[in-house]
């Protein structure tokens, strides 16, 4: 009989338990708002040198500590991001304490500040994946984008580093207004590099502070759901596994007539997010009133086994939503959430316009697709 | 290199060893523990008890003699399975030997 088992990452023995009952497996640190790109599209980024910012950042002493408590609550997995969090002196330390608890570690970052010393900590201490966001592949698009001369030649130059380094890298792209018509060319490099896991973003949410001005920008990044259900139609391999999908996407089943509870999502299941200065939440969008818990007042375990229950059982009684959203057979399908409506109209309940079109849009071209696919067979 | 019963093995300091609910995870810490960077390692439950005896003071023989009376088995089984735990968690450095 095999005493010694070797298990992947997917057929790990806790996501059975995680069916019976709610358990912490992962959780994210944001260890900084700060960054060294100006993404015009970007929910978090406060400039690099802000002090105020910096300050109230955790220390790496505070991060150990959450750690700790997270991994005695029996997480395996952290996820390190910004902000771009390699904007932090003490990087290396944090990526180094969690390792060394045991954790597995993803990194998020623009790959603009990678340097050898990067390198060299990554091949004797292996993350599980070093996840890079594609903003353009030419310096004129990804300076559109991130608002900063010479960062394209630094992300050039940091995601080499990686891939030559032999590090895992996982490559994503956001599509954007400013990206459009250069979105062919960056799924191509992104599928070069990493052909099995590369996808596209395109749903943007608003800003965690509210910023009005930036919150606008944001806006006008944002593709129209025609845009959208093209990029999506031109995609050979998830266009297919979405049509594939239909029946489970969309689906009356996935309504909850007759619930008045906001949150349907998995959120607060397996895992929770700490902002860089130390406030725990249930998702990473969730910033509204009365759903925030801060850690330095507090302890991981209060915080997730007192609050993500109260958070959880929150309830709605605007009409609009109970009859629309909380109903709604192709919610799967939308970026519309009670966190995404908060910060977009300071409302958790407030159905929005922009996100039900695309649901719309989308949920369209995947039946169309679905019923030409049927016709055939 | 075959180890024998005099010998004292220990957790190797390129791993972390977790027990979360119950299963005993082995998180390679640093690279070239796995085939692949990513895998973990999980033992079974006769596996567990041989971990929990690794106190780097215990030969394999005396973790034997302790097991085939814990287990009521014969202690030429118990070294036998011992030794092939032993050797497999040395050659992926999850232990060290003394
Ligand atoms: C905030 S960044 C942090 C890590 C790193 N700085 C980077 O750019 O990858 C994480 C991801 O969120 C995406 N993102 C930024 N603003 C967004 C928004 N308003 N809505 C949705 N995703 C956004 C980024 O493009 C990036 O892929
Ligand atoms: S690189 Fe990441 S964190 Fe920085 S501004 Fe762009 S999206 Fe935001
Ligand atoms: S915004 Fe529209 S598509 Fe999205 S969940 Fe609400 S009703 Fe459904």
């Amino acid at each position: 009989m095999r005493q010694l088992t070797t298990i992947d990452i997917k057929d790990f023995p806790l996501w059975e338990k995680m069916k019976e009952h709610r358990r912490l497996f992962s959780f994210d640190l944001e260890i900084t708002a700060r960054c060294n790109n100006h993404c015009h599209h970007c929910y978090i980024n406060l400039p690099s040198g802000d002090r105020e910012a910096r300050a109230k950042e955790l220390t790496a002493q505070e991060i150990n500590d959450i750690a700790d408590q997270s991994v005695a609550l029996g997480a395996v997995w952290v996820l390190i991001s910004g902000g771009e969090p390699l904007l932090r002196d003490d990087f290396e330390e944090i990526y180094l304490l969690l390792k060394r608890k045991g954790l597995l570690v993803s990194v998020y970052t623009n790959a603009t500040l990678i340097r050898d010393e990067h390198i060299a900590l990554f091949k004797k201490y292996p993350p599980l994946n070093i996840e890079v966001t594609i903003y353009g592949v030419t310096k004129e698009t990804y300076e559109r984008v991130s608002g900063r001369p010479g960062s394209y030649d630094a992300f050039m130059r940091g995601l080499n580093l990686l891939l030559e380094g032999g590090i895992k890298v996982r490559l994503k792209a956001m599509a954007l207004r400013s990206n459009f018509h250069e979105l062919p060319a960056m799924a191509a490099f992104g599928r070069y590099y990493t052909k099995d896991y590369f996808r596209f973003d395109f749903q943007l949410h608003f800003r965690f502070d509210r910023n009005e001005a930036r919150n606008l920008d944001i806006k006008s990044e944002r593709l129209t759901p025609d845009e959208i259900v093209a990029l999506e139609r031109g995609d050979d391999e998830r266009f297919p596994v979405l049509v594939e999908g239909c029946n489970e996407l969309i689906n009356e089943e996935f309504s909850h007539v007759g619930c008045d509870h906001l949150f349907h999502c998995g959120l607060g299941n397996g895992g929770f997010n700490v902002s860089y200065d130390g406030k725990f939440r249930l998702c990473h969008s969730l910033w509204a009133a009365g759903t925030i818990y801060d850690l330095r007042q507090g302890t991981v375990r209060e915080a997730w086994e007192k609050f993500v229950p109260k958070v959880r059982d929150m309830r709605s009684r605007r009409a609009e939503y109970l009859e629309k959203c909380r109903r709604c057979s192709i919610v799967n399908l939308c970026l519309w959430c009670p966190a995404h409506s908060d910060l977009e109209t300071g409302e958790l309940d407030s159905p929005i316009e922009y996100f039900c079109q695309v649901a719309h849009a989308r949920s369209a071209a995947i039946q169309e697709a679905d019923a030409a696919r049927q016709e055939q067979a | 290199m075959e180890l024998t019963l005099e010998q004292i093995i220990v957790p190797s300091e390129d791993i972390v060893a977790r027990l979360i609910e119950d299963d005993l995870i082995i998180v390679p810490l640093v690279a070239g523990i796995g085939d692949a960077d990513d895998e973990l390692y999980t033992l079974n439950e006769t596996g567990k008890a041989i971990w929990s005896l690794l106190d780097g003071e215990k030969t394999l023989g005396s973790i034997a003699e302790e097991l085939s009376r814990e287990f009521n088995a014969a202690p030429g089984e118990i070294e036998q399975d011992l030794l092939g735990l032993a050797g497999e968690l040395l050659l992926r450095n999850i232990v060290v030997a003394r």
